[in-house]
């Protein structure tokens, strides 16, 4: 028994602070049955990610270990799992509203927080390329117009989503 | 009516109460009370020498009211009612108070104030004494023959108990064959033996009655005197009071004569027509004549209406050798009078093919339990084999799911609480006749909870069934060889596992029969949140009903195993005895009176009675007026309450008598405090002052507490009138909002609160001077807090000053 059993801080409220987020209002329905992950296609594939685990560490308390170890960025929205939950939990409203939480604090994947400010700085998640506008042109699609940068900038500015995000270049 | 003559008698408790209270002081003031003519003290007067004085004073004609102080009223009420009724005074004219847990006890500490306070309590019951009225008994008519609804288990048991009990019997069943779900299960546990036996009437000859029990097709069931067995029949119509009821039974046609047929089969071998036989899954088939298994009660054929040619063909007419089809037979109606009827319409397994990822009824190697059951059992359509339906090759590989379509907030969200048990029986039964036939069971918990069921847990787990902890997200098929495919995490491994099966087995929610609905319509009962009949208390009433005449047992009121079906069926049995016993209902007046001069129109009260004791019933000019059962109404006064104009009064309770308390209570204070009004209704909220009194609780002598039945009865009015009559403060105590003992009194008393404060505050009146508490016998300690809280509220608040 030489193996150092690792304490983890538990955060007793933090099913409250979960249930107070929009979409998140429902995970305290769970009890566990498995539907969501054996329903998931991303936990087919890779073990790094199983809904109903992320569900029981949030309810258990372990806020840090579900806003940090990356898991619930891996959920594709697919909604397979909400629509079959017997609990009628939203297990994919509850993980945007914990994405939520994770990135309020900063914690954002990079390539999340690039498309990001790919949004704050060219009004679109994807820039435009050269080698887009060329694909566009094969396909026989016409070119595409600036984004509407200001009113965007606006919108932005009004929701509060570009103070949440971490500025170009920091390291999130 | 003669001038009251007011006999007070105050018991001092051993001098318990008179070492606190000042009982000199209290003498004076009592004989100084207009209209009492006698005044006793001793330790007691709810029994023996004590009671003794109450009597010869009741005899002597000195006096025609009787108020007692004394120290356990909820005893002592009893006995002394029933004292005074020998001596021959009305027992209504008996009031009881306690001013010990009420005064002494709480103010002990405050011995003066408690003396201020008891002389107003004295004053208020003898001024409540002197308005009480007489109130007689009145009789109603009881039948002794009970209507029994559904003939499964439960119905079967509670007919032959009553029965057995001398009561007239009438048991209906829908299906042309007694037994219901038992006839279908085959085995049940914990026994594991035929589900289709009961307990052995004694109308059986040959063997003793006290056997374990009985075959229903060998039991001499139909051979009870007193049991008229109605199968194929239907309840369409429920009229009357309980205890003398009409009931409308529609027996549909069997086509053939229940007295002549001999059961010898030639009709089906000559039958034509083959349709898919329900009862037996549709694993097979079986003619347009029919009886579900050769061992069914009654023993009688029927033919399939839907089905059948009738005179198009007729061979089954022509072969009969006693004549028995007759094929033109047509619905009968016919009316009994009963006196109770006890609802054992079962439940029924829920159709899960609503659920589209397990795609059952699209699979045919998807089925449920009751299926299976058919399967499993040798009379059945596969002769105890189990099969793949698909192909009819032995299935060897099985998966069991459970939960499905219970548990399940999409669609029934409670725990059908047998399915864990039907799938370790059945997969241990399966498993002892077929070791080779690897068994999962897919679970979310196992629940066990019944004596010797986790045995059964056990059992399968020696035997290598194996469980995985998960529920299934999906059942696919493989098209090329029908395969089944169950999706599920092992929650326990972490890990996502494809199991192959010859056969899915889906342990399905258990729902309400299809006609609850419209049976509670016509009896007039309510049904739960989940489609069951709803029990008068689920803890202490659990097979009753709100209407005294109407009972139930069984599945009706929730899935429920063979033991616990049966103490249900036997405890409903008892109630409609206990009932139905004495041939008449006799009970004391103690009801609400409509005046017709003020009532008219609305229809508050007829909604409001919990009871359904209030209909409208026709005046001259279109108008309409409330009319109270006197055997419905039980008193409670949600109607007084409820009613704008003030058209109802209770005779135990008549609004003078409560202004008259009121003012009494409020006439002395004696404390520095002040005055408050705690109205608390007769049941929890009393308890909970009783309590804190007993308890040695203490509060301030400056709070009051007015008793009426239910805290339904207060009109916003009384509350305007308390604070007229000079409270500074006033506290509503009631039951819980979900434990009134009237079903929504203090619910309506809250209503009531909240109307007044918006009122309070119109006036210039402090809405927080008005508040309800709703408390329970073992809050006392907070009904003391309460008491303390609203004197320290009211004291900050100071003196009401009108604008």
């Amino acid at each position: 028994m030489a193996e150092e059993r690792q304490e983890k801080v538990t955060t007793v409220e933090f099913y409250k602070e979960i249930t107070s987020k929009l979409g998140g209002e429902t995970i305290t329905f769970c009890y566990q049955c498995g539907t969501c992950a054996s329903s998931c296609p991303v936990a087919k594939i890779t073990d790094r990610f199983n809904p109903r685990q992320v569900i029981r560490l949030a309810l258990l308390g372990q806020r840090e270990e579900v806003l940090t170890n990356g898991a619930i960025w891996l959920c594709s929205s697919c909604y397979n799992c909400q629509e079959r939950c017997p609990q009628k939990v939203e297990i994919a409203d509850v993980i945007y509203a914990l994405r939520n939480i994770a990135i309020s604090e900063g914690n954002i994947p990079n390539i999340y927080a690039e498309f990001a400010n790919a949004l704050l700085s060219e009004g679109r998640i994807v820039p435009i390329s050269k080698f887009l506008e060329k694909k566009r042109a094969d396909y026989g699609l016409p070119p595409l117009k600036p984004a509407g940068i200001e009113s965007l900038k606006k919108i932005l500015s009004a929701t509060g989503f570009d103070k949440i995000m971490p500025k170009k270049g920091e390291s999130p | 009516m003669d001038e009251a003559k007011v006999g007070v008698f105050i018991a001092d408790c051993g001098g318990q109460i008179s070492k606190i209270l000042d009982f000199e002081a209290l003498i004076n003031f009592v004989k100084n009370i207009q209209g009492v003519t006698l005044v006793e003290r001793r330790s007691e007067f709810w029994r023996g020498q004590g009671l003794q004085t109450i009597v010869d004073a009741v005899k002597s004609n000195k006096i025609n009211r009787v108020v007692v102080a004394e120290g356990t009223p909820k005893i002592s009420e009893i006995a002394i009612a029933k004292a005074v009724e020998e001596a021959g005074l009305n027992p209504h004219l008996v009031e009881v108070l306690d001013l010990k847990d009420h005064c002494a006890w709480p103010h002990r500490d405050t011995p003066k104030e408690a003396t201020e306070k008891a002389k107003a309590m004295l004053l208020a019951a003898v001024e409540k004494a002197k308005l009480l009225e007489p109130i007689e008994k009145a009789e109603f008519p009881a039948v002794k023959s009970v209507l029994v609804i559904g003939g499964g288990i439960a119905g079967m048991q509670a007919a032959e108990d009553l029965a057995e009990m001398g009561f007239q019997v009438h048991l209906v069943e829908k299906e042309p064959f007694l037994g219901g779900l038992a006839a279908k299960a085959g085995r049940f546990f914990p026994t594991d033996d035929c589900a289709i036996c009961i307990q052995s009437p004694t109308a059986d000859l040959k063997t003793v009655a006290h056997t374990s029990r009985k075959c229903v097709y060998r039991s001499g069931f139909s051979e009870i005197p007193n049991l008229n067995i109605l199968a194929n029949s239907k309840v369409v119509k429920v009229e009357g009071v309980p205890g003398n009821y009409k009931v409308v039974v529609e027996r549909k046609p069997r086509y053939v004569n229940e007295k002549k047929c001999v059961s010898c089969d030639l009709c089906t071998s000559v039958c034509p027509v083959e349709v898919p036989d329900e009862y037996n899954a549709k694993l097979k088939t079986r003619k347009a004549i029919f009886v579900n298994t050769p061992l069914v009660y009654p023993p009688v054929y029927v033919i399939d209406e839907k089905a059948c040619k009738f005179y198009d063909c007729a061979k089954c007419v022509e072969v009969c050798p006693t004549k028995a089809v007759e094929l033109y037979q047509k619905p009968e109606q016919l009316t009994l009078n009963v006196g109770s009827i006890i609802v054992a319409t079962g439940f029924r397994e829920y159709d899960p093919s609503v659920i589209k990822e397990y795609h059952y009824g699209e699979y045919p190697d998807v089925i449920t339990h009751l299926e299976l059951a058919r399967m499993i059992d040798a009379f059945g359509p596969t002769n105890g084999v189990i099969v793949k339906p698909s192909d009819k090759k032995p299935a060897k590989r099985i998966v069991f799911v459970q939960c499905v379509g219970s548990r399940d907030r999409r669609w029934n969200p409670y725990c059908s609480s047998i399915c864990c048990m039907i799938s370790l029986k059945h997969a241990t039964l399966i498993k002892s006749a077929y070791p080779d036939t690897d068994i999962t069971i897919c679970y979310i918990d196992i629940r066990t909870t019944g004596r010797e069921h986790e045995y059964y847990y056990e059992r399968a787990r020696e035997m290598g069934i194996k469980f995985v902890k998960g529920r299934p997200s999906e059942i696919l098929q493989d098209p090329a060889t029908n395969t089944l495919v169950v999706e599920v995490e092992d929650e326990l491994l972490r890990r996502l596992l494809e199991l192959e099966a010859d056969l899915v087995v889906l342990a399905t929610a258990m729902v309400p029969s299809e006609d609850a609905k419209e049976l509670a319509e016509i009896l007039g009962i309510e049904l739960d949140q989940d489609g069951f009949f709803k029990e008068y208390n689920a803890k202490l009433r659990p097979t009753e009903t709100k209407l005294r005449g109407i009972f139930l047992c069984g599945g009706a009121t929730f899935p429920k195993d063979a033991p616990t079906t049966s103490l249900h069926a036997h405890s409903a049995a008892v109630k409609a005895a206990k009932f139905l016993t004495q041939g008449k209902i006799i009970k004391d007046l103690k009801v609400a009176v409509v005046n017709e001069d003020y009532c008219g129109d609305c229809e508050f009260c007829p909604v409001t009675c919990p009871y359904g004791a209030i209909s409208l019933v026709p005046k001259e000019n279109g108008h309409f007026v409330a009319r109270i059962s006197e055997l419905l109404c039980e008193g409670c006064g949600v109607c007084v309450g409820t009613c704008p104009v003030g058209a109802i009064e209770l005779r135990h309770l008549r609004p003078n008598q409560i202004a008259a308390q009121m003012k009494a209570l409020l006439s002395v204070n004696g404390t520095s405090k002040p005055l408050i009004l705690a109205i608390s209704c007769s049941e929890c909220g009393h308890a909970a002052v009783d309590s804190s009194g007993m308890a040695m609780m203490s509060y301030p002598a400056n709070v009051r507490v007015l008793k009426v039945p239910c805290t339904g009865i207060v009109q916003v009015q009384h509350i305007l009138e308390a604070f007229k009559a000079g409270a500074q403060g006033v506290m509503i105590v009631g039951c819980k909002p979900d434990g009134c003992h009237y079903e929504a009194g203090s619910q309506k008393a809250q209503k009531k609160v909240e109307l007044a404060k918006m009122l309070l505050n119109a006036y210039g009146i402090e809405p927080d001077r008005l508040e309800m508490f709703n408390l329970v016998y073992i809050e006392g300690d907070k009904f003391a807090e309460a008491a303390r809280m609203m004197t320290e509220r009211v004291e900050k608040l100071g003196q009401i000053q009108l604008a």
